[in-house]
């Protein structure tokens, strides 16, 4: 069975890709490679990530590469790859707070991989705006009981919408950059 | 039913717990190294690895990012440039009027401490010119007779004796110099007491008539003595120089004055008793 095929008979829960060749962008690459992408965007992160606030917000590619890693991979890879991601996160300045979010939302994104094109613009953006929400969500939780940062929360929900929509606009900017690398080799 | 059972597979629960269980005891490792006020192990073997990646590349950012900037404003810094220039212009000269007040406040302030040592009401005057040709050592002040000045009326700066009145219109005088070699003031050296008539030598002054006793020393203070022109004790110089001849009536010495005669620009005139 060509790909082709294979895709005409996946049942499309949202918007799936436009020809079979598109399909490359929901091949994933090894563990390793995510590996050193996700060390690459916690760096930039940590680096310069500040630059990019927008009203008090900071995009988050590493919650991106996560979430689209969860669904191209599966529960187990996403999860390692949060779990990892949100540690390195954690020791470029994160304080503990990231880890247990990331890797959740690493995991939850695996468990929708047999459900979405891991390469539709529009379903990965609202699977990353999800894993974004939930993600802070963990954080918050974190950062109030175990960390002690009380009376943030409003500061915290505005930061957190900004940040979807951030995070979204990179994971759609990710996709249509996989497919055009992918359709020129 | 399938995603169900996708979901509760035993291996990928088995991975859900043992991930979540890393990520909290990773989580509680770095707050309680955060509360301890240290760093985990983790975050030092990161930083050692990241801390030079991470320094360069905030480094590259902001050099680019600064030369975008720099590139997209260049207008408006043209802008400020010039209205920083400007700017500077009118604080130098803001600067200068601020230094040259100042010095003059200091010099008024060496009049009126020079007013307490001399007896008499003096009368402040400003130093409006100079003798054009080299023929003689003398200012022109803006004080008159019409304000009391009279000839022969004493002069003195902050710093010491300047003259005497050499002649005086209704509205200015012209003040002799002591450096002026018709100039000869009766002094003596404050330290031995030795007397002697203090002349000018168009840059300097000249002591003479010293007694061969006296052992006039470097350094040494003349004050004016008082005479028929001028009160006692206002400095005139200090020695630079001496002259002792074992076969000469009297011994001379070289003085530098007191004041300094280019930069005269307020005095204060004893009117002549």
């Amino acid at each position: 069975m060509s790909v082709a095929d294979r895709l005409r008979a996946t049942p499309r829960v949202l918007f799936g890709p436009r020809n079979p060749v598109q399909a490359g962008a929901a091949a994933p690459p090894r563990f390793t490679t995510l590996l050193l992408i996700a060390a690459a965007l916690a760096l930039a992160q940590a680096a310069f990530a500040h630059a990019w606030m927008v009203r008090g917000a900071q995009p988050s590619p590493i919650t991106v590469l996560i979430v689209w890693t969860g669904l191209r991979c599966g529960a187990t890879t996403g999860g390692w790859l949060g779990f990892f991601g949100g540690a390195l996160e954690d020791a470029l300045g994160g304080g503990g707070a990231y880890v247990l979010g990331s890797t959740a939302v690493g995991f939850l994104a695996g468990l929708f991989s047999s459900r979405f094109f891991a390469d539709s613009v529009p379903a990965v953006a609202v699977a990353v705006g999800a894993g974004t929400i939930v993600r802070n969500a963990i954080t918050y939780v974190v950062l109030e009981t175990a960390l002690g940062h009380r009376g943030m929360y409003h500061r915290f929900a505005h930061a957190t919408a900004w940040e979807v929509l951030l995070n979204c606009a990179i994971a759609a900017v990710a996709i249509v950059a996989a497919r055009w690398w992918l359709a020129r080799r | 039913m399938v995603a169900i059972n996708t979901f509760w597979d035993e291996r990928k629960l088995l991975v859900f717990v043992a991930l979540i269980i890393a990520a909290a005891g990773f989580m509680l490792l770095e707050i309680d190294a955060s509360r301890h006020g240290r760093q985990s192990v983790v975050d030092v073997v990161v930083g050692a690895l990241f801390t030079p990646l991470e320094s360069g590349l905030a480094r590259t950012v902001n050099g680019v990012r600064s030369g975008v900037y720099n590139v997209i404003h260049s207008g408006r810094f043209a802008a400020e440039n010039r209205a920083l220039t400007d700017k500077t212009r009118r604080l130098a000269a803001a600067n200068e009027r601020l230094k040259e007040a100042a010095a003059e406040n200091r010099e008024l302030r060496r009049l009126v401490a020079m007013k307490s040592t001399v007896a008499g009401v003096p009368l402040t005057a400003d130093v409006i010119g100079y003798t054009p040709e080299a023929t003689s050592r003398a200012i022109t002040i803006d004080r008159g007779t019409g304000d009391g000045v009279r000839r022969d009326s004493v002069v003195v700066a902050g710093d010491g004796l300047v003259g005497h009145v050499l002649s005086a219109g209704p509205h200015a005088a012209t003040v002799l110099l002591i450096i002026d070699p018709q100039s000869s003031v009766p002094a003596y050296l404050a330290r031995s007491r030795s007397w002697g008539i203090v002349a000018g030598t168009w840059l300097h002054v000249k002591m003479k008539y010293i007694d061969q006793k006296a052992k006039p020393e470097i350094g040494d203070l003349v004050v004016t003595g008082r005479g028929e022109i001028y009160p006692g004790g206002i400095p005139i110089g200090r020695v630079r120089e001496i002259d002792r001849k074992d076969n000469a009536l009297y011994q001379t010495a070289v003085l530098d004055p007191a004041v300094d005669f280019s930069n005269l620009t307020h005095v204060l005139v004893y009117p002549a008793p």
